[in-house]
């Protein structure tokens, strides 16, 4: 038995910021002080702070130690490891009170969390199988070798989950279309392509938790009679698919994939397919096109994949998240599980927190806790004593929440009717230095570039709304714009032939809603009051701090500043070219915009 | 030796992928299920034993 234990976290975001190099650094000087037989590393997955990352953590006395450098490991295996000091320059330290936390569970990060699908994530090395299994891993899976299909569809009907990939679909209802679909051949089939721009819920279950993906997907294949599965993840997750990979082999190992699994006559096999860089393939009939060979464009539905979708066979198609929590439902049972969240939005429900918050990262919430909690409590608040603005969720498909609807439960329908949506899970938080209809811009020149092109609605509606939003940041807006957006937003949302085309325009509609007067000010006062779109800036000079040291004027590359030395100096608004050069040269903060 | 719970903890252990028996996921961590044996008992408590690195990761 080992005498210490220290989880180094794996994930994409800490491997990022060096935990590979703090590992081999960690096994040279285990090795120089005879401990490697004492001292057992393991990789894990991630632990969710990646904010402060790389993570270490030394078990069993779980002391939780962030921002650890390659320079700091002969300390702490010196200091800790050898003579028991916890070095504590390097724990945590509560930006309210300056103390400093010895465990995780003490980080306000970790504490309002509800950690139940990330159970294993930082927890154990995602490439042990008998790890997985320890902690009662594939244990659902056996009960529902055993069950009637029928038996299954009702406790996931009866959980009350819902996809959580971004439309809520309830599960069970989906698994029952495709039970009663006939057909001798089925498929199952997990969409890991997490497309959105900052989300990592998919990718961190994946290299973390690999095995509860699969155990999912064995227990969807026994509901709707499928033998076989597709993994559809996208390339650009190299580590999720190297885990994946991995795990399959391991579970064809043990008997849980393959032939007569546990001697239950049960036949299942799991193939993973990669992506190929495209977003619209996030869309479940582009995911099959692009498994079946073909480009990735969507099909108009009806008929659904339950009823014809891989290669015309009656196909169910779920999230990563949604499929790890099949696996705690049938081991726990469904009254376990419909025990957290609302009445409406059972479980919790993973988010990837990115923007101007202090604590970037990954957490788990019960449904139903509010945006302000998650931005403030576990999000530790604005970046820079900042005022709050608004947060999107749903990335480039969902809409935004501004500061009054903050204590808005976080379910699937109080989002829905406040013109956001659920999504993936990306949450994206903005302050006031945010520029909403930038935001909008930057959102749907990403969607616009991501359509397929098949349906005219998305193709040409997009690039018009496009072209609207960027006439509108470069101070050259109209003042019929809104309404011509707003038109072609509902037009787009209503016509186009798929989930891209049909959400492109939430960000625009949301900011439309909710800042409303940022548009007007771009289009009627020439003035973007974030101070963000360039070409609506001005720049000018506060005679009462300008000391006239010509600093400004050397770097303005279009002449415009004039000015005697030691005198406040002017800027010529005919001449600037609004580059920004004297703001940032000025160490004065003279140069002042407006 | 038993490294891993796919190993055999005896002659008596039969599971593989080609011939499996149903009780292999309840076997490791409680078993042997088909034998008595405080040896291959103990082999399984060693492979937790190995890795569960705190109170809290039996406890989930």
């Amino acid at each position: 038995m080992y005498e210490k234990q220290i989880l180094i976290c794996a994930g994409t975001g800490c491997i990022s910021s060096g935990s590979m190099h703090v590992q081999e650094s960690l096994s040279e000087e285990l090795k120089k002080h005879g401990l490697q037989d004492k001292v057992r590393i393991i990789l894990s997955g991630c632990h969710g702070f990646c904010e402060k990352g790389p993570i270490f953590i030394v078990y069993p006395e779980d002391i939780f130690y962030c921002e650890v450098k390659v320079e700091d490991v002969p300390e702490l295996v010196e200091e800790h490891l050898v003579k028991g000091n916890v070095v504590e320059r390097l724990l945590y330290k509560d930006p309210v009170s300056e103390k400093r936390v010895f465990s995780h569970k003490d980080i306000p990060f970790y504490s309002k969390q509800k950690r139940q699908i990330l159970r294993n994530c930082g927890v154990i090395d995602p490439e042990n199988i008998d790890e997985y299994i320890i902690r009662g891993g594939y244990s659902g899976m056996k009960k529902a070798l055993y069950m009637d299909p029928l038996e299954i569809i009702n406790t996931v009907k009866s959980s009350g989950l819902r996809g959580r990939g971004g439309a809520g679909f309830p599960t069970g209802m989906k698994w029952e279309f495709g039970y009663r679909s006939p057909g001798d051949k089925k498929y199952v089939v997990c969409n890991a392509d997490e497309g959105d721009p900052g989300a990592f819920m998919d990718r961190s279950v994946l290299e973390g938790d690999p095995h509860a993906v699969l155990e999912g997907l064995i227990i969807a294949g026994r509901a709707i009679g499928s033998d076989e599965a597709y993994i559809y993840v996208r390339a650009e997750y190299p580590l999720a698919i190297r885990r994946l990979r991995k795990a399959i082999a391991q579970a064809e190992e043990y008997g849980f994939l393959g032939n007569n699994i546990l001697d239950s006559g049960t036949n299942f096999k799991i193939n993973i397919k990669e992506g190929a860089g495209a977003f619209v393939c996030g869309e479940e009939t582009a995911l099959l096109a692009s498994i079946e060979g073909e480009r990735g464009i969507p099909r108009p539905r009806p008929p659904f994949p339950a009823v014809k979708g891989l290669w015309g066979k009656p196909t169910c198609i779920n999230n990563v998240e949604t499929l790890a929590n099949v696996p705690l439902i049938l081991r726990n049972g469904a009254e376990w599980y419909s025990a957290v969240g609302t009445e409406g939005s059972k479980g919790t429900k993973i988010f990837a927190v990115t923007g101007k918050v202090n604590n970037t990262g990954l957490c788990e919430v019960p449904m139903g806790i509010s945006l302000r909690e998650i931005v403030f409590d576990i999000g530790g608040g604005i970046r820079g004593g900042k005022k709050y603005k608004a947060v999107q969720i749903g990335g480039p498909s969902g809409g935004c929440i501004p500061e009054e609807l903050l204590d808005l439960p976080v379910d699937f329908d109080s989002l829905t009717a406040k013109g956001a949506m659920m999504g993936s899970g990306g949450m994206v938080v903005m302050d006031e230095d945010t520029c909403m209809v930038d935001l909008a811009r930057y959102f749907l020149s990403f969607t616009q570039s991501e359509s397929c092109g098949k349906c005219t609605p998305c193709r040409e509606g997009t690039k018009r709304m496009l072209e609207i939003l960027e006439r509108i940041t470069q101070g050259k807006g109209e003042p019929d714009d809104i309404e011509r957006l707003e038109k072609l937003a509902l037009s787009v949302k209503d016509s186009a032939l798929c989930g891209l085309g049909q959400t492109a325009p939430n960000p625009v509609l949301t900011t439309l809603r909710y800042f409303r007067d940022e548009y007007e000010a771009h289009i009627f006062d020439r003035r973007c009051p974030a101070g963000v779109c360039k070409d609506l800036l001005s720049y000018y000079i506060d005679p009462e701090l300008c000391i006239g040291c010509r600093a400004c004027t050397k770097a303005c590359p279009a002449e415009a500043i004039s000015g005697e030395k030691k005198e406040p100096h002017v800027i010529d608004e005919t001449k600037c070219i609004r580059c920004g050069a004297c703001f940032e040269r000025c160490k004065k903060g003279a140069v002042k915009t407006r | 030796m038993m490294k891993r719970f796919i190993d055999h903890c005896c002659d008596k252990c039969f599971h593989s992928k080609e011939n499996p028996c149903k009780l292999f996921i309840e076997c490791c961590l409680s078993g042997p299920l088909c034998h008595d044996s405080d040896e291959c008992s103990a082999k399984r408590k060693a492979i937790i034993e190995r890795v569960a690195h705190s109170p809290g990761y039996l406890n989930f």
